[in-house]
């Protein structure tokens, strides 16, 4: 039992971090705010030759052959670099149309060919993910998608976006456009009856984004604290500053930690695997929308402009909180489960 | 990064269980004085002649040379077999948490010979002699003075906070060697006898009605020279590695302990009435959300607990990242036991032993030492801040 990365996933965490920082600077990406689309085709090409969207699944399933595990480190790294883009849905939905036979579509997907948008239902009416498609949804990531995969309870399903009309609304996140789609009995392309465990590998990943969060915010706000100056000393000298970065580095270390655990359990098809999941999906997003608007407090006047990240870890914060369910909705699965062996 | 359990730790885990099926007392634990003393020495042989005393220790200390995952296992059948008292609630605490671990890093042939195979075999009881009246936080400043005369240290001084100190056959205790030094550099740890002539015990009463806790006089107390571990002036260094112990590996036990808590208090709740009078409490909203909140963050406790045993295994001992898992134990420990007391109503106005089946309010007013003992929060966060992040001292 051991919850380090071992040298070769180390690898795969620094590999990813250099390709996050060179191409996408979130001072670039800025450029991007309030677009319908922020994901550069080429650039999606290019995470794609990386493996990244097919690094959990089976080489027999056209993927790198890699677990759970890795595509947990990648997400974390997603999350710890603020990285708007797909990279949920494109995972998901690889895997989806993987089990369910579409080859071809997998393939689409795995080589970054097809942008694939994520839909959710949105408000009291019924939806439904079959092998028919109805029903209203919050969609991210539709600008210039493809394909949407939609999430329904346990069931999912990947329809064509040209079959989606969305009404785009002002994304409280600039960099995850936000959209609301109606899909009116829509034939799918490719559907899976029991999508539990696609359900409980994403709530697994959206953890790891939200660990990654918590720990790039708590990394951030302890290197202001050593720069900063005030009163003749770094920041980090004084007690009410330098407990809050420890506060952030306990609930970072709390987030990813048991994410890894939960990573781990799905993965290994352990009895306990969804109390792990929802525990650290709850862990993960109370660490990370905590430890994103403490960093602002901690950067002061600076913390609150536009031109510094710190915002961008709030807003992805309370976005991904919120998707693939909320944090009620995983407290609540969570007290339903039984006790631990 | 793995969950696995390799064949001698899963057969481990079932002789635990066997074993502790067949040989945990039902008794419960006397509350004070030389019964509790007894009982405790009493379950520390019996833990030896089981094979289950030092699991992570040397063999050549008397232990069974395993590894943390495997103690950690121990704990978690330990906490499953329905135990009528807590693991770390015993005398034997600090020789087998930190006392026996810091001689067995810093202490030479003869003390290790000495007292490690006592401790084992639960012959002897160590208490703590770190904090004075003046020097809680700022340990280093510590006062209570050590002049050399002869072969011997001659000790006059005062500790306090002393748990056990009245029922201890010796004590790990820091002293001030060179009151000339910077003030981390005169301090020397020692093994003193605490039935030497010299020391007097004073009981405290703790707000837990808990008489254990001890302060400690001492009045020209001789000590041999040969006590001196990690040798003279020397005592911080050993001291970081005795607290290190204690803020990283000590409390596993209280920690696979609080989930059973946890799942103990689920229980409470489906079966006591709610709020509202009428609904079982966990189907009071606010109340099933910090049961699920509280259900979650054991859970991370666990990850974090074996987060922190994967690393010591790269590193071989504990660093200051323990003082993560430990801020984070001690504060999710008394958020569980406030919950408690709200979860059982007015029940909460019958007060309980600390120990015991079914009590709630007892380990309330205990759980209040977890953020204070073995160095505040506010000194964890210190610890945190300054060792692991790497933030300057003010």
């Amino acid at each position: 039992m051991d919850l380090l990365p071992t040298e070769e996933q180390d690898e795969i965490i620094s590999t990813v971090r250099s390709q996050l920082e060179r191409n996408f600077d979130l001072h670039a990406l800025a450029a991007s705010d309030g677009a319908a689309s922020v994901i550069d085709r080429e650039l999606w090409a290019r995470c794609a030759e990386l493996g990244w969207f097919g690094l959990g699944l089976n080489e027999s399933l056209g993927g790198v052959g890699y677990t759970l595990a890795e595509e947990a480190l990648l997400f974390a790294e997603v999350g710890a670099h603020a990285t708007p883009g797909p990279f949920l849905a494109t995972v998901l939905s690889a895997r989806l149309a993987a089990l369910a036979g579409a080859s071809d579509l997998a393939a689409g997907i795995l080589s970054g060919e097809q942008l694939v948008a994520l839909a959710e239902p949105h408000g009291p009416g019924d939806a439904s993910a079959g092998a028919t498609v109805s029903g209203t949804f919050r969609v991210t990531d539709h600008g210039g998608a493809d394909l949407v995969l939609v999430l329904v309870g346990d069931t999912a399903a990947l329809v064509a976006a040209s079959d989606l009309v969305a009404e785009p609304m002002a994304s409280l996140d600039l960099l995850v456009p936000t959209a609301i789609g109606t899909v009116a009995g829509v034939t799918a392309l490719a559907n899976i009856e029991d999508a539990s465990g696609l359900r409980l590998r994403a709530t697994v990943l959206v953890a790891a984004e939200l660990a990654g969060i918590a720990t790039a915010t708590a990394e951030q706000s302890t290197q202001y604290a050593k720069d900063r100056e005030q009163f003749g000393t770094p920041i980090g000298a004084f007690q009410a500053v330098k407990h809050r970065c420890a506060d952030m580095a306990v609930r970072a270390e709390a987030a990813t930690s048991l994410t890894r655990y939960a990573a781990l359990a799905v993965l290994e098809g352990q009895p306990d695997a969804a109390f792990h999941a929802h525990a650290a999906r709850t862990v993960a997003a109370t660490a990370a929308i905590e430890n994103a608007q403490i960093n602002v407090q901690n950067h002061g006047g600076i913390g609150f402009t536009w031109e510094h990240t710190a915002h961008r870890y709030v807003t992805r914060a309370q976005v991904r909180s919120r998707t693939v369910g909320d944090t009620r909705a995983h407290l609540a699965a969570l007290l339903e489960q039984p006790a631990l062996a | 990064m793995n969950l696995d359990l390799t064949a001698e730790e899963q057969a481990f885990r079932e002789e635990a269980r066997t074993w502790l099926r067949d040989n945990l007392p039902t008794d419960p634990r006397p509350p004070e004085g030389q019964e509790m003393r007894a009982f405790d020495l009493a379950w520390q042989r019996t833990l030896f002649d089981g094979g289950w005393a030092g699991i992570n220790w040397p063999t050549e200390y008397g232990g069974r040379g395993l590894t943390d995952i495997q103690q950690m296992i121990w704990y978690e059948e330990f906490a499953k077999a329905n135990p009528p008292f807590t693991l770390n609630n015993s005398c034997t605490f600090v020789g087998n948490l930190h006392g026996g671990p810091t001689v067995i890093v810093n202490g030479d042939e003869s003390q290790k010979a000495t007292y490690l195979p006592k401790i084992l075999k639960g012959e002897q009881v160590w208490c703590q002699g770190f904090s004075e009246p003046g020097s809680g936080s700022d340990l280093g400043s510590l006062s209570t003075k050590a002049e050399i005369d002869g072969d011997d240290l001659v000790v006059t001084g005062q500790k306090t906070w002393t748990s056990y100190a009245h029922v201890a056959d010796v004590q790990e205790l820091l002293v001030r060697t060179d009151p000339t030094a910077p003030k981390h550099k005169g301090i020397t740890w020692v093994i003193c006898d605490m039935r030497s002539p010299g020391i007097e015990i004073r009981e405290i009463r703790t707000m837990s009605h808990v008489t254990d806790f001890c302060e400690v006089f001492y009045d020209e107390v001789r000590i041999p020279l040969a006590n001196v571990v990690g040798g003279i002036n020397n005592g911080w260094r050993t001291a970081m590695s005795t607290l290190g112990f204690e803020r990283g590996t000590a409390f596993m036990a209280d920690q696979v302990e609080l989930a059973a808590t946890v799942e103990r208090l689920i229980d409470e709740a489906r079966t006591r009435v709610g709020p509202d009078g009428r609904r079982p409490a966990i189907q009071d909203d606010e109340l099933a959300r910090r049961l699920a909140v509280a259900r979650a963050e054991v859970t991370a406790l666990r990850s974090m607990t074996i987060t922190g045993i994967s690393r010591n295994a790269r590193t071989g001992v504990p660093g200051p990242e323990g003082s993560i898992v430990r801020l984070f134990h001690g504060e999710l420990h008394q958020r569980v036991y406030q919950l408690a007391l709200d979860i059982i109503g007015a029940d909460a106005l019958r007060l309980t032993p600390v120990d015991g089946e079914g009590v709630w309010t007892g380990p309330y007013l205990q759980s209040f030492a977890y953020t204070i003992g073995g160095g505040t929060t506010d000194i964890q966060r210190n610890i945190v801040g300054e060792r692991v992040l790497g933030l300057p001292r003010a």
